[in-house]
């Protein structure tokens, strides 16, 4: 216990109640993680945004994939990298995969009539919402690279957001049994919810940095009742009493996202045009395609 | 008591190959860490007690349909654990015929029981070749260590 708030202290992070920073890797494992790159993609629509994860996905699990009986081949050989891709949506609520069909088309339709799409998808976790002023993060990992399990990686992304926020002054938690990152036990700042296909991570996290919170009371968001989402902008304010103008946009929390990504994960993060550009090109080629349709 | 045993004896005698292999089914992995226990064409699908702890308390379970044909590496189910979704896929080509609701229902089965009654589908196999391709108990515990250390 002692051992590991040292490790916490000498590696300089910013959260005091972090468990497992180093998410139970050896220092040999931790040495020679791989580069992941970042992209930043501004606004996009949710259903390309699915697509594009949908697409890169397959290719990356074609490629790791192509040794003999479709076992894994050497990462030497690989041209597509890791990557976090950086996003905000237009508006929509979102369910994940045990809610399908769940939702009948009165409610799906009361939500349409808010000019918000409603979409139903593959990740874990229930129904959300995405809009502007959120920041959205996509990360996909190859977890056999990174020595990690679901459950592993899972509490990496929550870690990330409690790292986020403790650098803005906000301390914020993981509380165990409710998904997603709290400020209070009843005050949701980030909703959490991911798919992993052969080790191959899809979908992440969304911090509500300037999101208009009105938006979540129209649903239960996570099917947890009682409890409500809150922006980091809102908090922010409300600890300073209004006193100092405060600027939590998404342009100036993704940069602290990325280094407390870095951080938590152990790994070197750089804009994905540097690590591979072959990634950098497949997710723009498959974005224009999406948006053409 | 004595009786018992002889009649026992007698029966197990006259066990057909193909039941008497039932006991002695091989037990194969993948590398994605399901397991597959085969036996007479038919290889039973799980997942790993490895793959259970990595995923944490699993909330929510999809099994194939029954009657459903399969390739290799299609996706045939999902587990979900908190907060994430972790796609299934068959080991084996061929067809489903067989599929454990009760984990359906109790979704729980597969941390407390991952390797028995955990079990998810059963899959009547094409091609003997791709079951001589899976992974054997010392090759799989090989993989988990390399994974672990």
């Amino acid at each position: 216990m002692l051992a590991q708030r040292f490790r916490s202290a000498a590696n300089g992070f910013a959260a005091k109640s972090l468990s497992r920073c180093t998410l139970g890797r050896s220092a040999d494992q931790l040495k020679d993680l791989p580069p992941v790159g970042y992209i930043n993609l501004g606004l996009v629509d949710y259903r390309a945004a699915l697509a594009l994860q949908k697409q890169l996905c397959r290719r990356r699990i074609d490629e790791i994939y192509s040794g003999p009986h479709r076992r894994r081949n050497d990462p030497g050989e690989r041209r597509l990298s890791d990557t976090i891709i950086l996003l905000e949506h237009p508006p929509v609520y979102t369910n994940g995969r045990r809610n399908h069909g769940k939702v009948g088309d009165a409610e799906i339709e009361r939500l349409r009539q808010l000019d918000c799409d409603y979409v139903e998808t593959n990740r874990g976790g229930e129904i959300t919402f995405h809009g502007p002023g959120q920041l959205v993060v996509y990360p996909s990992l190859y977890l056999r690279d990174h020595h990690l399990g679901t459950k592993c990686y899972v509490e990496g992304l929550e870690n990330t957001v409690v790292e986020t926020c403790a650098r803005v002054g906000v301390k914020a938690e993981a509380l165990k049994g409710f998904p997603g990152v709290w400020v209070s036990p009843t005050q949701k700042v980030a909703a959490l919810g991911t798919h992993v296909q052969k080790y191959v991570t899809s979908h992440g996290f969304a911090l509500n940095c300037t999101t208009d919170m009105r938006w979540f009371e129209e649903i239960v968001p996570c099917g947890l009742e009682g409890r409500m989402a809150v922006s980091l902008q809102r908090i922010l304010e409300q600890m300073n009493g209004g006193e100092a103008p405060v600027d939590a946009s998404v342009a100036s929390i993704t940069p602290t996202v990325l280094d407390s990504f870095a951080q938590v994960f152990g790994c070197n993060v750089r804009p994905l045009e540097e690590v591979s550009r072959d990634t950098f090109e497949l997710i723009h080629e498959i974005l224009h395609n999406e948006t053409m349709k | 008591m004595s009786l018992r045993l002889l009649t026992k004896s007698f029966v197990s005698q006259r066990i057909s190959p193909s039941l008497f292999s039932r006991f002695y089914a091989t037990k194969k992995y993948t590398a994605s860490h399901e397991w597959i226990s085969v036996d007479n064409g038919v290889g039973t699908v799980g997942i790993t007690d490895y793959a259970q702890n990595a995923l944490g308390d699993v909330v929510y379970v999809e099994v194939p349909e029954v009657g459903t044909e399969v390739e290799l590496d299609d996706v045939v189910g999902v587990v979900e654990s908190v907060k994430s979704t972790s796609d299934i896929y068959s080991p084996l080509s061929g067809e489903i015929v067989e599929a454990n609701q009760k984990v359906v229902e109790k979704s729980k089965l597969i941390n407390e029981s991952a390797e028995k009654d955990g079990w998810l589908f059963k899959v009547k196999f094409s091609s003997q070749e791709e079951v001589d391709n899976l992974l054997d108990e010392a090759a799989y515990t090989k993989l988990i260590e390399e994974t672990d250390h």
